[in-house]
């Protein structure tokens, strides 16, 4: 699974953030397959090009629909999908099925890092430890990879 | 009128029984306490004795009253439940003391507090009724204007209750919707400067824009730590330090620089936070740009602890020294001596014999103890 490099859907209304996250996920050995701004245009563009990972974030230009987003992109479209927020004490507990967030502000050392180790962590199915800092991962996403004895540090 | 009569007898023979010079009969006609008497044996149970204070009490003669029941008192207000009570008492034969109200002759109302007591001959017979009045008219007036002053305070109370909820959830909502903002925008112009670097070729700018986005990014850490605990007032320096050396390592690709950290946790004012960040992030950039040049490896060591009444911030390198690094920072350096005026804090930097070793001083007030 996930033998190439992973492809990603970025889900973000700042397209200058968007361009600057493209620019990471080569850096980290992924590569971006599309980005939408609004939550209509991330599910059509997680149907058509089945990204393994979406990085959502929670406002979008329709509004603070990126955790539905979210929802469906993991329930529909088997992606595993990570959240990118200012507002990660607003997600709900269960993290609507993502694997995790990244809060904003970060640093392009932090995403690379963390997009780096959940790219092991997908491939393997394991973490190759805790996460690093800046990552949160979900309770659910953290013992589907072997961590639910070490709790994740909150970044 | 046969029911008159037969009532003047009865109070006659009452009076004839207990002797006419009785002081105790004396006594209950002239007492303030209205009282009265009636003829259990006779139907309806009619007043055959009343005192003058019950007349004064009530507005009648004392011919319209003998012979007649007394719930000619009672009035549309009167509480059916107690008049029932009343009755009920009554009819058993018991006693029974009741806060009803009343209405006097002129149709005017007044809170009575009566007391009914049944009067029973040598055989047990029950041969009487003995029932006195007294007017809590004022005392159930206060008593109501208590109850109503103590329910408008309550409701005052739920009022201004929901109002401050309100408040502060509107209070609540917008620091959300500004630290959103703020972080959004730290997040913007971090994009902003990184994307410039990766168009920019010249060195020297490429050296200039990285280091502003260091300190960018050491205001975002800032950020990031402020909203993540529930005290949005404090601001812990030592987790901050441990994010921004975690970054600065990560970011510097020097696996041959080696970090130790002794850190105390130590919190400041909120408003502190971003300069002191600052100062830091300086501090460590420095030493990453200069004291290491040419792959020289080494080792930097960051302290933070509370001495008596201040914080000291210690970050030592162990590279080429002081002489040839203070050179080439010079707005770095400005940073810092302008941030330490801000702060109050004094910096002190000496020889660490090898490397350079730079103390911060920042008095505590104001800080939690």
């Amino acid at each position: 699974m996930y033998e190439q490099s992973l492809g990603v859907l970025i889900v973000e209304d700042e397209v200058l953030l968007a361009v600057e996250l493209e620019f990471l996920l080569e850096e980290a050995g992924l590569h971006s397959v599309g980005h939408a701004m609004s939550s209509t245009e991330a599910v059509t563009l997680a149907h058509d090009l089945n990204p393994d990972l979406a990085l959502v974030d929670v406002h979008l230009c329709d509004g603070p629909t990126g955790v539905d987003v979210a929802r469906k992109i993991h329930d529909d479209c088997g992606a595993v999908a990570l959240f990118m927020t200012a507002n990660v004490k607003r997600l709900p507990d269960d993290f609507a099925g993502a694997c995790g967030v990244i809060g904003k502000p970060y640093s392009s050392h932090g995403v690379k890092t963390a997009l780096e180790y959940l790219t092991i962590c997908m491939r393997q199915g394991q973490a190759p430890g805790p996460a690093p800092i800046g990552l949160t991962l979900s309770p659910q996403y953290a013992a589907l990879w072997g961590l639910d004895a070490v709790m994740p540090k909150a970044g | 009128m046969t029911d008159l009569i037969q009532s003047r007898r009865a109070a006659e023979a009452l009076a004839a029984g207990q002797g006419s010079d009785d002081p105790f009969a004396a006594a209950i006609g002239a007492t303030r306490m209205a009282m009265i008497v009636t003829d259990a044996t006779q139907a309806d149970n009619p007043i055959i004795f009343a005192n003058d204070a019950f007349l004064h009490l009530t507005g009648y003669g004392r011919d319209e009253i003998i012979g007649r029941n007394c719930r000619f008192l009672q009035g549309p207000d009167t509480d059916p439940a107690e008049r029932a009570r009343l009755r009920a008492a009554i009819q058993a034969g018991e006693d029974i003391s009741s806060e009803i109200l009343n209405y006097r002759k002129n149709g005017t109302s007044f809170w009575n507090a009566l007391y009914i007591s049944p009067v029973r001959d040598e055989t047990g017979a029950l041969t009487h009724f003995f029932a006195s009045q007294l007017d809590i008219s004022d005392k159930k007036r206060t008593q109501m204007m208590l109850s109503d002053s103590q329910h408008g305070l309550e409701q005052l109370v739920a009022e201004r209750t929901q109002e401050l909820t309100q408040a502060l959830e509107q209070k609540t909502a917008l620091l959300h919707e500004v630290d959103h903002r703020v972080k959004n925008n730290l997040q913007l112009i971090s994009s902003l400067l990184l994307l410039q670097n990766r168009r920019v070729s010249d060195p020297a700018v490429k050296a200039a824009m990285r280091a502003m986005l260091d300190r960018v990014n050491a205001i975002a850490t800032v950020h990031r730590r402020l909203f993540q605990s529930d005290d949005v007032e404090r601001f812990d320096v030592s987790a901050f330090v441990r994010d921004l050396v975690a970054d600065v390592m990560g970011s510097s690709g020097r696996n041959d620089i080696e970090f130790s950290l002794d850190l105390e946790r130590v919190d400041v004012a909120a408003a502190k936070a971003a300069p002191l960040a600052l100062v830091i992030s300086e501090l460590l950039s420095n030493c990453m740009r200069h004291a290491f040049p040419d792959g020289r490896p080494g080792r930097i060591f960051v302290g933070i602890k509370r001495t008596n009444g201040d914080f000291r911030i210690e970050i030592a390198d162990d590279g080429v020294g002081i002489e040839s690094s203070a050179k080439s920072s010079g707005f770095g350096l400005t940073i810092i001596q302008l941030l330490c005026q801000q702060l109050k804090a004094k910096s002190e930097t000496t020889d660490a014999q090898p490397g350079t070793r730079v103390v911060i001083n920042l008095p505590v007030n104001g800080a939690r103890p």
